[in-house]
């Protein structure tokens, strides 16, 4: 059985009385494990396309199906109990927490799940710091980090709960490219330790060389779905 | 709990704004603990003046006298004489007894007449009850033989009276004829109480009682009784009348303070309406904040979203901000509100400058002085705290309800 699967999903925002549409129609299946990337132009959906999947939007039409679960007929409630539990994020912005060390940035997302002992919560957020390789940079606020000690933060934050799937939208976007790799290769670390599946946007081509299944989305429709190495 | 965590961290950001709303959270409850202490400074004051200067604790008078005391009738008058004067003072509690005679008279200085209130007394009676005699501007309190009268100041300058200036007074005897006292003014009185510094004329009690002829009754008895014995002394005089088969009344000072309490009343309103300004300043101090920290924080919302928060846990954490500016605020404002009720519990607020305010009817001379109530300081403290957490939770509840993709991407 497929992790994720989209059967015709398609999604059109109002926007006054024009009917604007994101997604024409996608049909996709990931495994899990998967390291994908979906790439294409500005507005063709891609962001809309990893939010539908996240959770965190629903779709006008077609079916969304998640671990088994038709998460495209669920409640807010719902929805949140199923980001909470299965899926990470990252983000372009990191949008970490500025008054919150890494390490408390890395832990709140530990504590949402609710189920672990205090030593547990401590050694899973210091394990995933050390892990994205912020070792000794624990104790420092986001305003004391670098752009990529950002991200690698959000990177541990979204992996630090064992979730199913981590969807990351440009996440690279506003990093320097030496930076940007070093992130990426973090990200293609954690996916060959952890076998987390990710999905993750970018315009990047040298940063697309790093995932093994390229999606191509033109106009809301998928254009090419290629596998690598 | 981690949220609480969060929400106490937070306020560490926009430390400028937080402090704003802190000090105007403060100012407000300064404002309002220094003017509830300052009316119940003035109300402490109005029934100190009450009792001082018109009432004593305790008055005695004849059941069917009393509820027609403001007519100044010259019937149903106490019988009053030595003994039952030795009995009364010697009842526990009771530690001043001053027998008087009021009635109505028309004050004449030879060219204007007004009306007035004559008070017939026993001046060393009085002085155990009364304080006016430490409040002469001119002369003193007359001997019980004197013919001599002591009036208010500002009778004394409406009349365009002075020292030992003669005044006659036209009085109705019991039997409804008229007759005229003849005496001259031995001391001017300025009181804290403008009934006595404008309408009264005290008067040695053997010559009203001639020119009236009630023979050796009276129309009240004032008592001074020990602090915190009022109540004690009342029944005991009470169960006296009731063995001897006296027609007598014991009643408290309060019965004949109706314009004071009402005045209280006025007084608790006021506080509550002070009190409601405050919280209401609270209340929009923390709402702008709150509405400004959600608007700066959209982003971070919609992280908190994605992430899988519930709606109440990130109001709650915007509560747990609220509450931490309304402890803040409060202990501020409580700190200030001690410092500005001690000023003026021991230094008082002069007011002389402002005029006589005696003659509207305010019994004070020249400060008022606030009174401690620390019952306040844990009510303002509590209730503000609870308005701050309460009001934050609508602009908290708004920013949670956003769309977490509009949150996330600030459209």
């Amino acid at each position: 059985m497929p992790l994720l699967e989209l059967k015709k999903v398609k999604k059109i925002y109002q926007q006054g009385k024009i009917s604007v549409p994101a997604l024409r129609g996608i049909d996709l299946t990931v495994e899990e494990g998967e390291f994908a990337t979906i790439f294409g132009p500005s507005g063709s959906g891609k962001t809309t396309l990893l939010n539908m999947i996240g959770c965190l939007d629903t779709p006008t039409e077609g079916e969304i199906q998640l671990n088994r679960k038709r998460i495209s007929e669920l409640s807010k409630k719902d929805l949140a109990m199923t980001r909470r539990y299965n899926i990470g994020f990252i983000f372009q912005s990191y949008n970490l927490i500025p008054v919150l060390t890494a390490f408390e940035n890395v832990e709140f997302a530990i504590r949402l799940i609710g189920n672990l002992s205090e030593k547990e919560i401590r050694e899973k957020a210091l394990k995933m710091l050390e892990e994205v390789g912020l070792k000794g940079k624990e104790n420092r606020k986001p305003g004391e980090l670098s752009g990529g000690e950002k991200q690698r933060v959000a990177i541990a934050r979204a992996l630090v709960k064992e979730p199913k799937i981590v969807l990351a939208d440009e996440p690279t976007a506003n990093l320097d490219s030496e930076t940007a790799q070093d992130v990426i290769k973090n990200m293609v670390k954690m996916n060959e330790e952890l076998g987390t599946t990710f999905i993750f946007s970018t315009h990047d081509p040298q940063i697309m060389e790093y995932a093994r299944r390229f999606i191509n989305l033109r106009d809301g429709l998928i254009s090419s779905d290629k596998r690598g190495k | 709990m981690f949220s609480i965590r969060l929400g106490i961290k937070n306020l560490s950001r926009q430390k400028r704004r937080n402090i704003i709303t802190i000090l105007v959270i403060a100012f407000a409850f300064f404002g309002y603990l220094f003017l509830e202490s300052l009316l119940n400074g003035m109300e402490e004051m109005s029934f100190d003046n009450i009792r001082d200067f018109e009432t004593g604790d305790i008055q005695i008078a004849h059941p069917e006298y009393w509820p027609e005391r403001k007519e100044l009738p010259l019937d149903h008058l106490v019988e009053w004489n030595e003994i039952i004067n030795d009995e009364i003072e010697k009842i526990k509690g009771v530690s001043g007894v001053s027998p008087e005679l009021r009635f109505s008279a028309n004050l004449n200085n030879g060219i204007d007449e007004m009306g007035v209130i004559g008070l017939g007394i026993i001046p060393e009676n009085y002085n155990q009850v009364f304080k006016t005699q430490d409040y002469f501007s001119e002369g003193s309190l007359f001997a019980l033989n004197e013919n001599k009268a002591v009036i208010g100041e500002r009778m004394a300058e409406l009349m365009d009276l002075k020292m030992n200036d003669y005044i006659i007074l036209l009085v109705r005897t019991r039997e409804d004829t008229f007759n005229t006292i003849e005496v001259e003014i031995g001391g001017i009185v300025k009181t804290l109480n403008p009934i006595i510094n404008s309408t009264i004329v005290l008067l040695p009690l053997h010559l009203v009682q001639q020119a009236l002829n009630t023979e050796n009754n009276v129309s009240m008895v004032s008592l001074k009784t020990n602090f915190g014995q009022e109540e004690l002394a009342q029944q005991s005089i009470h169960e006296y009348f009731r063995e001897e088969g006296l027609p007598l009344e014991a009643y408290s000072w309060r019965e004949s303070a109706e314009s004071v309490i009402a005045l209280s009343t006025t007084k608790k309103s006021a506080i509550g309406i002070i009190m409601s300004v405050v919280l209401l300043i609270g209340m929009v101090g923390i709402i702008n904040n709150i509405i400004l920290s959600a608007l700066e924080r959209t982003s971070e919302i919609g992280m908190m979203k994605a992430l899988g928060m519930k709606e109440w846990e990130i109001v709650f954490v915007f509560m747990v901000e609220a509450a931490g500016i309304g402890v803040m605020g409060g202990l501020a404002g409580c700190l200030l509100g001690f410092l500005g009720v001690n000023w003026l519990v021991n230094n008082g607020f002069y007011i002389e400058a402002w005029g006589d305010m005696t003659q509207y009817g305010i019994p004070i001379l020249d400060r008022i002085y606030g009174v401690w109530n620390y019952y306040s300081f844990g009510y303002i403290f509590f209730l503000g705290v609870i308005v701050a957490i309460l009001s934050s939770i609508f602009p908290a509840y708004w920013a949670a309800h956003k769309d977490p993709v509009e949150a996330i991407y600030q459209r």
